[in-house]
């Protein structure tokens, strides 16, 4: 028995447009197009280049690395030069540091590299001496830098005052043509249009952009280095296993699957490294409440945070959206926080610890020592 | 004890705002100071820019000033406090003002305009043979020890541990000091417009051009990205690949 309703051909011929969308032409008849290539179509094509003319003028980003890379706060600031650069702007970024980030995805044109300037030093002559050539020579329409206590807010003010530029400083809320920044220790709310400076706080800027810059890498002879008052003395070494969760820069944290708590312990201590834990964890007794990471516990930033035994639930994960490196150690290679992991290793959690204590016991010997 | 017992300080000193009632105070960062000068020398002058009136910087008193100068308000805070320093060996000031915009430009306006260093984020300070020698408060616990000659402006941080005491009495037995006004009236125009802080900031994002079948195909992406996973080999192995990927991003230095 055949229906009488009229009947679609579920196969019917399509093809694929440059945007990667199906279109089924009525009437056409043919094979079916291949939805292989439809599907790769979007993981490959890459986002196009904001900067399509030659730059007439620039828009500053001034920001400290660690370690190679930015932190949050200054990926947001490039973002945001991005974002408000016209489509004449070119994004100039100066790195005081080493780098080793790619800045195109953030939407930099232009990058100039400034490696002696690492920001645990103390040089702010020199920082400003090489600021205010490389301003001297693009005339930057606005100069960016994220207000933070690595050395960018305190660079920032000392640019405005020498430069006797107009700037806004803790900036909590930016437009194309106006900022927001709180006064009277957040009871108010002020506005104004752009100033030359800009001092932005964390969090202004979504660092999800439609399209990519050049990325140059241009030479930059640095400037003398200028006699300064200045004189740094040094940097003491901390003991980094007393720091509360929130100021670590290296977390060890565990989950459910960890059953041995002292040599997780005695992990966290050859790498002087704060223990966090999930809540799990927590709630088992293993750890005090005042290490349970996530969103009903801390939040941390840690450049690196090794999570072992834990899978990675939503809730953990909002806890750790700021860390840099994180690795896993997990027996399952489907938990979730293989997603988020930059390295997953699949292994029972104990035998792992074993392993990583035995290849660290040995890094207080001089290689003297471990030959006799 | 003290090296140099004639040390002249001049401490900076703004209004606060209490965040429960709103009343003015004094700036907390700027009593940081204030107890700070005053265990360093005995020669301690505060400067403020505003009204006299104030009731409020009665309370520097309380909390251990004598000297209280008070330069009326004019369009320039920095310049104007810039000109009433000289000849001090020190001058400290708070971090941020609670009272007012808050931004902590003052104290590089100052130090600029006096042509004198200045050293921000200050936790300790110590005076030796013409120099200051400070420890410094950066992120993730770190501290920094720095030395500049003096005179210098050296701005307190807000977890300096220092603990002004408060005593009733002595808000009697201080000095105010009004400088007659030079005329000029603050500034009238402002490229600020201000209102109650009640919405949250919103975030700068890029303008949403896309068309709709692309937004639902970033909707359902998992942005998600996922690093190596290492399954195979022994523990010993893949312990020495965690240690491999430390020491690839400069991690740990072993
Ligand atoms: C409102 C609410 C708020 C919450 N807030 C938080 C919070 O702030 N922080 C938080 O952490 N959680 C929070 N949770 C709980 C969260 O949803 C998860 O239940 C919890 O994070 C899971 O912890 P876990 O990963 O340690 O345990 P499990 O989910 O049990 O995961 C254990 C993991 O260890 C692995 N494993 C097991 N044995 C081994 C072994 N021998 N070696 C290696 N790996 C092994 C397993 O494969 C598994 O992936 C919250 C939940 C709710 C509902
Ligand atoms: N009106 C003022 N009078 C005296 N000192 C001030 C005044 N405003 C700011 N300061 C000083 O400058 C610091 C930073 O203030 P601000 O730049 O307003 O955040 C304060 O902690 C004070 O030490």
């Amino acid at each position: 028995m055949t229906s009488p309703a009229k009947r679609l051909n579920t196969r019917r011929p399509f093809h694929v447009t440059p945007q990667g969308l199906k279109r089924i032409i009525l009437g056409e008849i043919g094979a079916a197009g291949t939805l292989q290539h439809f599907a790769a179509h979007h993981e490959t094509a890459p986002k196009p280049l904001r900067l399509t003319q030659a730059p007439t003028n620039h828009i500053l980003v001034i920001a400290h690395t660690d370690r190679g890379g930015f932190d949050a706060q200054a990926q947001q600031a490039i973002a945001a030069a991005a974002l408000l650069a016209r489509a004449d702007a070119a994004v100039a970024v100066l790195v005081l540091g080493s780098l080793t980030d790619d800045l195109t995805t953030l939407g930099a044109d232009s990058i100039f590299v400034a490696p002696d300037c690492e920001s645990g030093l103390f040089n702010p002559d020199l920082e400003l001496a090489i600021a205010t050539d490389i301003i001297g020579k693009l005339n930057p329409l606005h100069i960016l830098l994220p207000d933070n206590a690595i050395g960018d807010g305190d660079l920032g003010r000392r640019l405005a005052a020498r430069l006797g530029a107009d700037a806004a400083a803790h900036v909590v809320e930016l437009k194309a043509d106006a900022l927001a920044t709180h006064w009277q220790g957040g009871a108010t709310l002020a506005r104004r249009t752009l100033p030359r400076i800009l001092l932005l706080d964390p969090e202004t800027t979504d660092t999800a952009l439609a399209f990519r810059g050049v990325g140059e890498t241009l030479d930059y002879a640095a400037a003398e280095t200028p006699a300064s008052a200045y004189a740094h003395l040094g940097t003491p070494a901390i003991d980094t296993a007393k720091l509360a969760l929130e100021e670590a820069d290296f977390i060890v944290s565990a989950g459910n699957g960890v059953t041995d708590v002292p040599t997780l312990q005695a992990v966290a201590d050859a790498f002087g490294a704060a223990v966090g834990a999930s809540r799990v964890a927590v709630d088992d007794g293993k750890f005090a409440r005042d290490k349970q990471i996530g969103a009903t516990g801390k939040t941390v930033t840690a450049n690196v945070y090794l999570a072992i035994g834990i899978s990675g639930a939503v809730q953990h994960l909002q806890g750790i959206r700021a860390c840099r490196h994180v690795i896993a150690i997990n027996t399952d290679a489907s938990a979730p926080i293989a997603k988020r992991a930059d390295l997953t290793i699949v292994d029972d959690a104990q035998q792992i610890m074993e392993q990583l204590l035995h290849a660290t016991r040995g890094r207080n010997f001089t290689a003297a020592d471990q030959e006799a | 004890m003290l090296d140099q017992p004639r040390l002249r300080i001049a401490v900076l000193a703004a209004l606060g705002r209490n965040p429960v009632s709103g009343a003015a105070r004094p700036n907390p960062d700027d009593l940081l100071a204030l107890d700070i000068a005053l265990q360093l020398s005995s020669d301690v002058t505060l400067l403020h820019v505003g009204t006299d009136t104030e009731t409020a910087l009665g309370d520097y008193f309380a909390y251990g000033a004598i000297n209280l100068l008070v330069v009326p308000a004019g369009p320039d805070i920095a310049a104007q406090l810039a000109e009433r320093l000289s000849g001090y060996d020190l001058i400290l000031t708070g971090t941020r003002s609670e009272g007012g915009q808050g931004s902590g430009m003052v104290p590089y306006l100052v130090a600029e305009q006096r042509g004198l260093p200045i050293v921000a984020q200050a936790l300790d300070l110590s005076i030796a043979n013409g120099h200051v020698e400070i420890t410094q408060s950066l992120p993730k616990g770190q501290r920094r020890h720095v030395r500049v000659s003096l005179p210098a402006v050296v701005a307190i941080h807000p977890k300096a541990p220092a603990k002004p005491r408060y005593a009733f009495a002595r808000r009697a037995h201080g000095r105010l000091l009004q400088v007659p006004s030079s005329g000029a009236a603050p500034a009238t125009v402002s490229a600020w417009r201000t209102e109650p802080a009640i919405k949250r900031p919103v975030k700068f994002k890029a303008a949403e051009t896309k068309s709709g079948h692309a937004r639902m195909l970033s909707a359902v992406a998992t942005d998600a990205k996922g690093g190596a996973v290492i399954s195979s080999g022994t523990p010993a192995e893949k312990a020495q690949a965690i240690l491999f990927y430390l020491r690839e991003h400069k991690l740990i230095d072993w």
